[in-house]
């Protein structure tokens, strides 16, 4: 005979009741807490991060209509690798990493290594605070700059600089050589930082 | 890690005509900048133009960053049905670590709890002092062999304006008693770390909470 107590589910009562409280405590505990296996946890990193991860995933497929999946996906990956995260305080750039890897098996699988035309950049914060007006203004400058970015140039600058992958990582799994990385980086930065100027 | 900051962190960017650039191009810079400023360059570290202009490209970096929580911010949140088809496809995979036994009178009996439903029950034992939140545990010694000397780390967050030291002393308390009434280990000791001071709806100290 064997008998085995595994993790009851809490009665929605017992821990609901937290829920609120566990939306406000910090990505270690919150994640910390989501790898030893506590599903309310995993759900409050979900609702923290999903908006960044759908609008960093668009970015780099340069359509809107697959960055959910991609989402789901890296989520569902993020859940089974979540106990292998030795600092659960860098959970945040640690699922970037993950949605940066689904996106590109996305693009891997469209067979796409051209441009993308149909890129419709965000809209701009319809009303402003005064005091974020300048941020935000910037913030809508540098997201310009970003969609008017060829797509592999706008690729490879986001790994680089918002999932901070390294030359070579890019190089690999774009497969590209990593001296044509490079190269697209280097001019990403000059477009960008041309487009800047205007707003200056 | 790009929070959003006060517009003055951003009042700066500012690329220099090319007649500032002594004769340096933004090409150059950049390519510079991927060589990670070596080997140095010194007509253009001794430029004052291209120093506004390195300064300038380098912060595209941070400005990236702090541009998709900009556009993040002002997205609708996901609606609840799209979250709880992620949480609904997880659920399926417990993780339930080593299995402890637990003593039977009938010696044909194998009983066993895992690691999981007591990493659950510390959880549930930690939340029950009001002002504390259970984030890691970790279960140290060896569970599998009865008796065996076993110590538990616990991470916690606190809420703000309550004591430190008497909440951790509530937890540990209310973690070792539940331990002791559900389970066979031989707890040595249930230490507790800190690990985050939390405001109610604000976001915490460690400001990890979107706005």
């Amino acid at each position: 005979m064997a008998t085995k107590a595994t993790e009851r589910t809490p009665s929605p009562t017992a821990e609901s009741r937290h829920d609120g409280r566990l939306a406000d405590a910090d990505d270690r505990v919150v994640a910390g807490r989501a790898a030893d296996g506590d599903p309310q946890a995993f759900e409050v990193l979900v609702r923290r991060y999903s908006t960044l991860m759908r609008v960093y995933a668009r970015s780099i497929l340069g359509t809107d209509d697959e960055a959910d999946d991609v989402v789901q996906e890296a989520f569902v990956i993020a859940w089974q690798q979540l106990d292998s995260l030795e600092d659960p305080g860098v959970v945040k750039s640690w699922l970037m990493r993950i949605v940066s890897r689904r996106s590109i098996d996305r693009l891997r699988a469209r067979h796409e290594h051209q441009d993308i035309a149909d890129y419709d950049p965000p809209a701009e914060a319809a009303a402003a605070p005064a005091q974020a007006a300048q941020t935000r203004s910037l913030a809508a400058a540098v997201g310009t700059a970003l969609a008017s970015l060829p797509g592999e140039q706008r690729r490879c600058w986001l790994l680089k600089e918002v999932a901070e992958y390294s030359y070579r990582e890019i190089a690999a799994d774009l497969e590209l050589p990593e001296s044509t990385v490079r190269g697209l980086i280097s001019r990403a930065r000059v477009n960008m930082a041309r487009e800047m100027q205007a707003w200056r | 890690m790009t929070e959003p900051r006060s517009p003055h962190d951003f009042a700066g960017f500012d690329i220099p005509d090319p007649v500032r650039l002594d004769g340096h191009t933004i090409e150059e810079l950049s390519a510079y900048l991927d060589a990670e400023r070596t080997p140095t360059n010194f007509s253009i570290e001794s430029s004052p133009g291209c120093q506004i202009a390195l300064t300038a490209l380098t912060r595209l970096r941070e400005l990236t960053a702090h541009t998709l929580e900009v556009q993040a911010a002002v997205e609708p949140a996901p609606p609840d049905s799209w979250v709880h088809s992620i949480m609904n496809r997880i659920a399926l995979e417990a993780r339930t670590g080593r299995d402890i036994p637990i003593a039977h009178s009938a010696p044909t009996a194998h009983l066993t709890m895992t690691e999981g439903a007591v990493r659950g029950m510390i959880r549930v034992a930690g939340d029950s002092i009001s002002e504390v939140i259970v984030g890691r545990c970790r279960i140290d010694g060896d569970v599998t062999v009865p008796g065996a000397l076993v110590t538990v780390a616990v991470d916690i967050s606190v809420a703000w304006g309550e004591s430190i030291p008497i909440a951790a002393d509530r937890a540990r308390e209310a973690i070792q008693r539940q331990l002791s009434k559900h389970t066979e280990l031989n707890i040595t000791a249930v230490d507790i770390t800190v690990q985050d001071i939390r405001f109610a709806g604000t976001g915490t100290v460690a400001g990890t909470s979107r706005q």
